[in-house]
């Protein structure tokens, strides 16, 4: 019966994820409106953006719509996978099933998605997030990855539960692990796409880029699955680097599992708004010193430390 | 004294071909000029004696002179003296020498003057259609006396009639604006783009030019030209409207009392204040820095609100009439006022160490949007801009008008030539218009506020005005006329000189950076727009044609409903 209890996690997984993923964002909403003098949205407003978007007319427009479609699907097809790799204060429903390396390229995919945005609509300011897009994630994802083998390194396996669940602090001093902890903490907020990584998107240069053909329910589509996003990358990075007490029983671990999220969602938030967005020659010369610390880190894995 | 000697050089040098020369005072010169030495005086001019290129005016004054009018503006900042090089053209053939290749700074107005007055600029180096809309028929020049203020003609409305260059090889181009988030106005600027650099652009503007020149020389009058000027802007439409009545009463030698001097200063400078304050808020949302944005945005209430105290509005003040101002700042205001400066003065100093200690906006403007001394001089560029550069001009000092010349204040520069220097200058301003503020507080004298006037103004006379916008010099020309309105009215807004400065500021920049370098010049569309709209709004069952649309404006001009319609 282990496969049904697999697949009623699973949904429970996503169904949380989709359920709480706007909840979030209106925290984030609201506290950068305390930041900014502001009285901002009631905390439920995120819901009602999504229920208007996805009851508004499915309009076609671009170059070439079915992909606009599918990019858009895809992008929230990849979000609810994901979900079942990742610890939500339980253990991960699918977690002895995939490997590190199906998650790093799930959330690759979650990238690739918003290229096909950007081609499917075509116009000039789509094309120039999408180039901007991919210079980000050549530069990004590496990161990632590196963090999640460095666990496996330690763990002396590809598992993901094994990767999980604090495996990157083992060895002799964990420095790798401290190491790989700041590095992913400090490109976190572009993980997420947030300010001041939202190059791709920058409002106020190219206009949202990939997403500026996009409106109605594949709009809405896109937003959520960029709301999920924030909430699995949290759930992740919490997985990854701050498992103490997830081992305490139901109640207690579950919440603080949840707590550590929130946490980590009010840190991104206060980045967000108090730093200016980078430009995107900046951003992947910083993403760059990042990766020279993570590859230093990964060596010191390798040799134990 | 400035203004003898520059007269001297001048006659020296070209003997005969200076015809007369008016000195009104020792800050104004009004030279007449034979026109085929116009160039070669402007050239002495702007590069033997180093004057700053300020505006080209061309004018219609056939029902008088006969003939037609081309004035060269340039300002010796320095010696506080303002120079206008002018010459007759010939009714029937309106063409003069182009000073573009000499003056590149003359390059718009020489184009505006073809467009608008239909005088040729012969040899100008891009003489392409500027001002007018695509399909304006050739030959139909707006400004000219014999054409109606509403006469609107058959435009080809297909597109055609104007033609963007090709792009260079290699390069895309990315149409930036009519419409853009970072453009609360439309223009159009067509980036010649290689990847993530820009490589060149073309601008094509004036897309909401409302003809308010022409209103003023054939319907308004002199006193409802005030109210009109402030409309010229949103942001800054004070100076408009204190540039306009400073040039009237100079033109017939009039001189508002003390009190409403004082008080057009305080004006000037809460408006300011208000635009520097959004101005700052601006950058740092262009840049992706909301949080700054938004305190920017609370901390500039308090003023919009006093303002609203004072005059009425929170904007457009209708300060002006001729002669005077017409809000008196009681002792109660005065104390109000007293106390919002206080407020924002502290509540600044938090937001501009902020902006200042901020290394992300460091990062993207430091080295961004450069234009240094040199594209200053060429360009004509001015303001904010032109101290960042570390160039040190500043009307309030160099051409004082109101109060400006009784009270203490620093003209704040920087040399780093690039978008931080004009944010660091303009985050100092700040401080140097509060504590103008209240320097006139402290002198208010009771007082009336207007100058009474007996008699018609007299006809035929110059005016000229520069006043320091918060964007920079906005420089208004006025020859007075019959019927209680000027012959000619012609407004130089700040932008319409630093506009032209914008593409070599962002040549081989990175497209990123191109919202924030033509942010930095605090662009103004209206301002430098003033003709005529053309637009076509879809209703769900009509669509409304132009023709429709000025039908429409005819009949209500002449007082029918437009119920019918």
């Amino acid at each position: 019966m282990s496969w049904f209890w697999a697949i009623i996690g699973c949904i429970c997984n996503a169904a949380l994820v989709l359920v709480l993923a706007p909840l979030f964002e209106g925290i984030l909403r609201k506290v950068t409106a305390r930041v900014q003098s502001r009285k901002g949205p009631p905390l439920l407003q995120p819901y009602y953006d999504l229920f208007k978007l996805l009851g508004k007319e499915d309009i076609e427009s671009g170059e070439a719509p079915w992909a606009q479609r599918f990019a858009a699907w895809l992008s929230m097809g990849v979000v609810l996978a994901a979900v079942c790799f990742v610890p939500m204060g339980f253990n991960a429903p699918l977690g002895g099933a995939g490997d590190a390396l199906v998650l790093i390229y799930l959330l690759m995919l979650g990238g690739l998605c918003t290229l096909m945005a950007g081609l499917a609509a075509g116009s000039t300011y789509s094309l120039l997030g999408m180039s901007r897009e991919m210079m980000l994630m050549i530069t990004l994802e590496p990161l990632f990855a590196v963090a999640m083998i460095v666990g496996a390194v330690h763990a002396n396996s590809l598992r993901l539960d094994a990767v999980l669940g604090g495996a990157v602090y083992e060895g002799r001093f964990g420095v790798s692990g401290l190491l790989m902890l700041v590095v992913s903490a400090a490109s976190f907020q572009a993980l997420v796409q947030r300010v001041p990584f939202d190059i791709p998107e920058a409002e106020t240069e190219i206009m949202e880029g990939p997403l500026s053909e996009y409106s109605g329910p594949k709009l809405a589509l896109f937003k959520w699955a960029r709301m999920a996003k924030l909430v699995v990358y949290a759930a992740l990075f919490v997985a990854l680097f701050v498992p103490w007490g997830s081992g305490l029983p139901f109640p207690l671990g579950w919440v603080l599992f949840w707590c550590k999220v929130l946490v980590l969602v009010l840190l991104v938030t206060l980045v967000a708004a108090t730093h200016a967005r980078y430009r995107v020659d900046q951003a992947v010369r910083y993403f760059g010193g990042m990766l020279v610390i993570a590859v230093f880190a990964l060596i010191l894995a390798t040799y134990g430390y | 004294m400035a203004a003898r000697e520059k007269l001297g050089f001048l006659r020296q040098r070209f003997g005969a071909a200076i015809i007369r020369a008016d000195l009104t005072s020792d800050r104004r010169l009004y030279v007449f000029v034979e026109p085929r030495s116009v160039k070669e005086v402007c050239r002495a001019l702007f590069r033997e004696l180093d004057a700053r290129y300020v505006i080209t005016i061309g004018a219609d004054d056939r029902p008088w002179s006969g003939c037609f009018m081309v004035a060269h503006n340039f300002a010796f900042d320095r010696d506080r003296l303002l120079v206008s090089v002018m010459c007759l053209l010939p009714a029937d053939s309106p063409r003069i020498e182009s000073i573009s290749d000499v003056v590149p700074a003359a390059n718009w107005a020489e184009r505006e003057m073809r467009d608008l007055v239909g005088i040729e600029a012969v040899g100008h180096p891009y003489p392409k259609r500027l001002v007018l809309p695509d399909g304006w028929p050739e030959g139909l020049h707006p400004l000219r006396k014999d054409v109606e203020w509403d006469e609107a003609p058959d435009c080809d409305e297909s597109g055609a009639g104007y033609d963007f260059d090709d792009p260079p090889e290699g390069c895309t181009v990315v149409p930036f604006g009519p419409f853009h988030p970072t453009l609360d106005e439309p223009a159009h600027f067509r980036l010649y783009v290689e990847g993530e650099t820009v490589r060149g652009c073309e601008y094509r503007g004036f897309m909401v030019h409302r003809g308010i020149e022409k209103l003023a020389e054939s319907v308004l009058g002199y006193n409802d030209i005030p109210i009109m000027a402030e409309r010229i802007c949103g942001i800054c439409g004070c100076v408009h409207n204190v540039a306009y009545a400073q040039s009237v009463e100079e033109a017939v030698a009039l001189r508002p009392p003390p009190r409403a001097e004082y008080i057009r200063t305080i004006m000037l400078e809460l408006e300011r204040l208000h635009s520097h304050l959004l101005w700052v808020g601006l950058a740092c949302h262009i840049v992706g820095f909301d949080t700054l944005f938004m305190q920017a945005f609370r901390v500039r209430e308090p003023v919009m609100w006093i303002a609203e105290k004072i005059s009425g509005n929170r904007k457009t003040y209708g300060l002006c009439v001729i002669g005077g101002v017409r809000w008196d700042i009681t002792s109660e205001l005065s104390d109000e006022l007293k106390t919002v400066l206080d407020k924002l003065e502290s509540e600044w100093h938090n937001v501009a160490r902020a902006v200042k200690n901020d290394k992300n906006i460091q990062r993207r403007t430091c080295g961004v949007g450069v234009a240094d001394a040199s594209v200053v001089k060429e360009m004509g560029l001015i303001g904010p801009v032109a101290r960042a550069a570390g160039v040190d001009i500043d009307c309030r000092r160099d051409h004082p008008y109101a109060a400006y010349d009784r009270v203490d204040f620093r003209v704040i520069t920087a040399q780093s030539a690039d978008v931080w220097g004009r944010l660091v200058v303009r985050t100092d301003e700040v401080f140097e218009s509060i504590s103008i503020i209240r320097q006139c507080l402290a002198r208010l004298e009771p007082g009336p506020i207007q100058t009474p006037i007996k008699e018609d103004l007299p006809a035929g006379r110059f005016g000229l005005s520069s006043v320091e916008a918060p964007r920079g010099e906005s420089h208004h020309f006025v020859i007075t006329g019959e019927n209680n309105r000027p012959r000619r009215w012609r407004v130089r807004a700040p932008t319409y000189q630093n506009l032209q400065g914008v593409p070599s500021m962002i040549r081989d920049a990175q497209l990123a950076d191109m919202t924030i370098a033509l942010g930095s010049i605090d662009p103004c569309f209206s301002c430098t727009d003033r003709i005529e709209a053309v637009d076509v709004r879809s209703g769900a069952v009509k669509v409304w044609t132009p023709r429709d649309l000025r039908e429409m404006a005819k009949r209500a001009q002449s007082g029918r409903h437009i119920k019918d319609s």
